[in-house]
């Protein structure tokens, strides 16, 4: 007796994959872009099925919104900005320049040897690994929160979190180390729909990010998923020039961005001493250590995925005001 | 609060990139303050090393498998160690040789991160952890390769930043599955772990991950243009120091999971052949300096992975010390000829091998320091870069694999060949004679690379204590 279910299963699966293929053959990088977007959406889906809410969430916040709107933006700055693409040139995505024919058949078989380590890890891999699942419930009770994936992330393995919160400094820091020239996009227009659209969504995005970030302590969320949801709102006011980034705001921005990295180091520092060593917080305050470090990272996470989406440092503009 | 020497070299650094990041004009005092805290970190873990062998320090109090902890025998502490000590003088160096105000606000905060990201993975037991720990070493470098801000640098960048995050991605499959076989990711889990099918086959996407980020001749065709386009000390950093962070997860991970065939030993040994013919061959058809120093570090690579495989498979237990001699040369010679080639560059104005005996200024302090880091990557006596080749030829003579010895021979000829180029551009200075009392191209900004030079030299003769010291704490015995 099969389940029901395994229907929607294999449907989901076959749609990811076409999906996939799809978004990487289509030649028009705008619809390649929003084939992404819903292979993205998808993908969440999957991973809710496969029992990984967490995930999930990650992956519809940061791999498929925050994501595709850094990819429609790159496009739109092809097309429009930087004027490395005329219109022709950034619908297609024939290169410009052929590939050689021996440099195709050398990554042919990279690809070829790639996938066969894939298939022969896979095809040995047991069907349910005996991973940590014993030791985290063991340690449960002394990590401060009630959600598995949250006392791993942020209690057993912190350091390797706050690592990853550190690499998405390093990115922020890298683009706006890249100098581009003075010129600005312009503002792209947005009618009245828009407005009334920012209208209904910024309040509740907040909401909803909050929740994320709060829900994290017993039910999957968290710091990444609700950073991201929050990212939208800076997305929201940045494309609406209800904010514009101005030089004399990068002072702000620098600080929000370090947040993060220095509060999640710093609780790990501070709590070593008296015998105990970094990133061991005393059970008695881990709750609050936790929630105060996850807050502080959210913030760190929002802001700098807010000014991923901006792309730049911002710099004084010569004369951007006719133009928009 | 008592601070454990290994945890003040991963947040020495990473409080001193958030420090000098939001303050950015004070971004090079407080650079070089992480850097010397950095390095004093190191000397104290090193202390601890020689009196106790390794030590370790489980994070959070959690134990492994489960936690992460961090572990520090002799050869993490070595490559520590030249990783601080050439870190403090490219230091140095930086705060001379970069000109922008842009470039000294942004190269403290990025390789900050970077040097946090290489002590972690010097630190590191955990595979995952690894991975997290080669992400931030990857976007760091990316954004101190695109730093001079030139076309040719950025594209070079993200030509980079895309093998990186392939090699990357490789690398987390790999983890993944090992995870899903073993249900754990530390060093002592693939100890224990029983050898299959599938358990190699994770560990060769790992392991093909790890070749296409140190840049092993095939993988290495972003090496080049990234190393020649970035300023020099960013040249000096990934050339010297990026590149073997990679490189020592492999010498790990072979060690702790011994590669199962002699095949693959031979086959890695090959590919290091074909880097030490294709660079070598590519570096005599090199027009400009930089890119002549960047192909030579693809030949470096190749030496070192011919180290790793001189002796077969059964070598493996002692061929690792060759390999890790060459690569502890290769960082601070290579360092040191980086930065005397953006010297030469700063003072002639262009780097143009043809050329740069036709400029009427002679750098000479800095043609002296390329002579002298040229001498210890040719291998010659009695520098640290002589004492690796010559320990892999031992090896290999001893194996009977006279093919490895003859390919570092040819390679040994053609970096003869392609250094000459330069050096003897050096030495024809007749050509244009510039007029006396005239500026001679000599700066304080030559001491850190002469000090590297003079180093790459002189650690010859220590050789002994460090091969010693690499052994302690059973890198690669039975222990874990």
């Amino acid at each position: 007796m099969t389940d029901p279910v395994i229907i929607f299963d294999l449907l989901l699966a076959a749609a990811v994959v076409a999906l996939a293929v799809a978004s990487l053959s289509v030649r028009d990088l705008f619809v390649a872009i929003v084939l992404f977007i819903t292979f993205g959406l998808l993908s969440a889906l999957s991973w809710v099925r496969l029992a990984a809410p967490d995930v999930a969430l990650a992956e519809a916040a940061i791999g498929t919104g925050v994501t595709g709107a850094l990819l429609l933006k790159t496009l739109r700055h092809l097309r429009y900005v930087s004027g490395t693409l005329d219109r022709a040139e950034a619908l297609s995505v024939t290169p410009a320049a052929p590939v050689p024919a021996p440099v195709i058949w050398a990554n042919a078989a990279f690809c070829g040897l790639v996938t066969l380590g894939l298939a022969v890890a896979f095809l040995g891999a047991p069907r349910s690994g005996p991973g940590f699942d014993a030791l985290v419930a063991e340690a449960m009770p002394a990590s401060g929160v009630d959600h598995p994936v949250t006392a791993v992330l942020l209690n057993f393995r912190a350091y390797d979190t706050l690592m990853e919160v550190v690499v998405l400094l390093a990115a922020v820091i890298a683009v706006w180390q890249i100098e581009r020239g003075l010129s600005d996009a312009p503002a792209p227009v947005l009618g009245a729909v828009w407005e009334g659209f920012a209208r209904l969504t910024l309040p509740a995005i907040v909401v909803v990010g909050t929740y994320l970030l709060w829900k994290g302590a017993e039910a999957p969320g968290g710091a990444f998923q609700g950073g991201a949801v929050l990212a939208a709102v800076g997305l929201l006011l940045l494309l609406s020039r209800l904010y514009v980034p101005q030089p004399s705001h990068r002072g702000v921005a620098r600080w929000a961005f370090v947040l993060g990295t220095g509060a999640f180091a710093g609780v790990a520092l501070l709590v070593a001493g008296g015998g105990r060593v970094a990133f061991e917080y005393p059970p008695e305050h881990a709750k609050t250590l936790i929630l105060l470090i996850e807050g502080l990272v959210t913030i760190s996470i929002a802001v700098t995925l807010a000014a991923l989406f901006h792309g730049r440092e911002p710099v004084a503009l010569r004369s951007d005001r006719g133009r928009a | 609060m008592t601070l454990d020497p290994m945890i003040l070299a991963l947040f020495a650094p990473l409080f001193g990139a958030v420090a000098a990041f939001v303050l950015p004009r004070a971004a090079g005092a407080v650079g070089l303050v992480a850097v010397l805290l950095t390095c004093g970190a190191v000397l104290a873990l090193a202390r601890q090393v020689l009196a106790a062998g390794a030590v370790t320090l489980e994070l959070g109090g959690w134990a492994p498998p489960m936690g992460i902890a961090l572990r520090a025998d002799g050869l993490g502490v070595a490559m520590l160690a030249m990783t601080a000590a050439v870190g403090l003088l490219v230091s140095v160096g930086a705060l001379d040789a970069l000109r922008e105000a842009r470039q000294r606000q942004y190269f403290w905060p990025l390789w900050l991160l970077l040097l946090t990201g290489m002590n972690g993975v010097y630190l590191g037991t955990d595979i995952f952890n690894l991975y997290v720990m080669i992400e931030v070493i990857a976007l760091a470098a990316v954004g101190l390769t695109v730093l001079s801000g030139t076309r040719e640098a950025v594209r070079a960048g993200l030509e980079y930043m895309y093998a990186s995050i392939l090699g990357a991605l490789l690398f987390l499959m790999g983890v993944g599955f090992v995870y899903l076989q073993l249900g754990r990711l530390d060093f002592a889990g693939l100890i224990a772990a029983e050898p299959s099918a599938a358990l190699s086959a994770a560990l060769a996407l790992m392991i093909v991950g790890l070749l296409l980020k140190t840049a092993l001749f095939p993988l290495h065709f972003w090496l080049p243009a990234a190393h020649a386009n970035a300023t020099a000390p960013a040249s000096a950093l990934l050339s010297g120091l990026v590149v073997k962070a990679a490189l020592y997860i492999f010498l790990r991970l072979t060690t702790h999971v011994p590669l199962p065939d002699e095949i693959l030993v031979t086959l890695i040994g090959a590919l290091g052949a074909g880097a030490v013919l294709w660079g070598g061959v590519q570096a005599l058809r090199a027009e400009r300096l930089k890119l002549l120093v960047a192909w030579s570090t693809v030949v470096q690579i190749g030496l070192i992975f011919i180290a790793f495989a001189r002796a077969g498979q059964v070598g493996l237990a002692e061929s690792w010390k060759a390999a890790a001699l060459l690569i502890l040369a290769h960082g601070v010679a290579k360092a040191a000829m980086f930065l005397a080639a953006g010297r030469i560059r700063d003072e002639v104005g262009h780097d143009i091998i043809r050329d740069l005996d036709r400029a009427p200024i002679r750098p000479t302090l800095a043609q002296f320091t390329f002579a002298l880091a040229a001498i210890s990557l040719i291998g010659l006596p009695p520098s640290l870069g002589f004492i690796g080749k010559w320990s892999l030829m031992e090896g290999a003579m001893a194996a009977g694999y006279w093919h490895w010895v003859a390919v570092t021979m040819i390679g040994t000829l053609l970096s003869v060949a392609y250094f000459s180029r330069v050096l003897a551009g050096f030495l024809r200075f007749d050509r244009v004679r510039a007029p006396l009392g005239e500026h001679q191209g000599w700066a304080l900004a030559d001491i850190a690379p002469l000090t590297l030079a003079i180093s790459a030299i002189s650690l010859g003769l220590l050789a002994a204590p460090i091969l010693s010291f690499i052994e302690l704490g059973y890198p690669f015995g039975a222990k874990p």
